[in-house]
């Protein structure tokens, strides 16, 4: 019987500490979406529509992530990064299916903020390099959101 | 996912100062992209309205031609229910454009009987009643945002259930829906600029590779489906070439013959 509670208290522990590691994993992701989309706030009243959905993930310091995406020529497209680490230095930037620097020279970095600017010059797959420069922390919870008017 | 609205009422951190900062590091002028193309994360689906945005700044499209706010057929397959909400939702996109009030209230009502269906009206009964406020004042930027909310907390709410597969199908029906009515518009008045817009192989792709990995939705439609991809796949990925109006007008035929599937009980 003792076993058997034992074991129990074992099972719950590990599926209490798994839960609140998840929760934490999950807190982080959306703690870095509200940052990134803290970003784009002002240029909601320029006319962009921001998307509902985003990217996310972890990186370590000095770490890069690709994310691909279709634009469309024609539109005007800002894409908005953000991580909860204030003290973290991050980045992204714009290529096109060529691998060739795609981006317009107003895109910005300021420490935990990152975000770049975008009028495609043709129709076609992007990719959207994104980087986590520095950062005290092993590991840095990222986000990008993206509008588009 | 975090409502987005929700940012906006916080107003707390200003970063309206940041545009003035300085540029980091320099970013390489190239990148190897072969290199790069085993790494990527998945795409995000562009919504309707990012197309026809773009189709509007080539000139004027009469948008009340393809508004569609019929009821349709109901279904009680799952995979055919999530097909058709993505097909309605991108109606709410087309409503929107030619700013179809009533159209856009009905379709709203369409989707929350749609959502009951697959079992995540919860997740859009807000949203639903945002866009019938939204469209009463007019309102077609708050529209557009609660159309993108809807599907996003749609799909979100799939997700949490582990149904990720009807959330690709509620993308691809907004996708085939968006793409038949684009392939109309260019069809009827075409331009290499407008044609340009369906150059969008990655996506197709994406689609396909998603599809391959539903063998439990066996259903004609879906085989259907896959069947058509193939066949407009070599139509759009010309490289550099421009798209003819011979392949706007067969992948035109082929989406409305899709559509027709998906929104008809046959």
């Amino acid at each position: 019987m003792r076993a058997f509670v034992k074991v129990l208290f074992r099972g719950s522990s590990s599926l209490a500490a798994l839960l609140a590691l998840r929760l934490t994993v999950f807190a982080s992701v959306d703690d870095a979406q509200s940052f990134a989309l803290q970003a784009a706030e002002p240029y909601i009243k320029e006319g962009f529509q921001v998307r509902e959905d985003y990217w996310g993930g972890d990186l370590g310091s000095g770490e890069k992530k690709a994310v691909r995406q279709q634009l469309f020529k024609g539109n005007e497209y800002w894409f908005w990064m953000g991580t909860e680490i204030e003290r973290a230095r991050i980045s992204v930037h714009i290529y096109d299916s060529e691998g060739k620097l795609a981006e317009e020279p107003d895109g910005w970095e300021k420490g935990h903020f990152a975000a770049v600017h975008i009028i495609p010059k043709s129709t076609g797959s992007y990719f959207i390099i994104v980087s986590i420069e520095e950062s005290p922390e092993e590991r840095t919870h990222w986000a990008l959101v993206y509008g588009f008017r | 996912m975090i409502p987005f609205a929700r940012y906006l009422k916080l107003g707390a951190v200003a970063v309206s100062g940041l545009t003035l900062c300085a540029h980091g590091a320099q970013a390489p002028q190239r990148i190897d992209v072969k290199q790069l193309s085993k790494k990527v994360e998945d795409v995000v689906v562009p919504l309707p309205n990012e197309v026809f945005g773009a189709l509007n700044k080539l000139g004027s499209v009469n948008w009340k031609e393809y508004v569609r706010s019929d009821k349709g057929s109901n279904f009680t397959e799952r995979p055919r229910i999530a097909l058709l909400l993505g097909t309605v939702i991108a109606d709410g996109f087309i409503a929107v454009q030619a700013e179809d009030a009533p159209a856009v209230k009905e379709i709203g009502q369409r989707v929350q009987t749609l959502a009951r269906g697959i079992g995540v009206e919860r997740s859009i009964t807000q949203h639903a009643k945002a866009i019938t406020e939204a469209a009463d004042k007019r309102k077609w930027e708050n529209v557009r945002q609660e159309l993108d909310r809807t599907q996003n907390s749609v799909q979100q709410a799939m997700n949490e259930v582990h149904d990720e597969k009807l959330s690709q199908l509620v993308s691809l029906g907004g996708w085939l829906r968006g793409t038949e009515v684009l392939t109309a518009v260019v069809t009827k008045h075409f331009s290499a600029e407008g044609a340009e817009l369906l150059h969008q192989p990655d996506l197709l792709v994406y689609f396909q590779t998603r599809l391959q990995a539903m063998p439990e939705f066996n259903l004609a439609i879906i085989r259907e489906i896959q069947g058509a991809l193939v066949e407009v796949k070599p139509l759009i990925n010309v490289g550099s070439a421009h798209i003819s109006p011979e392949s706007v007008k067969k992948i035109n035929e082929i989406t409305t013959r899709l559509d027709y599937g998906i929104v008809t009980r046959e």
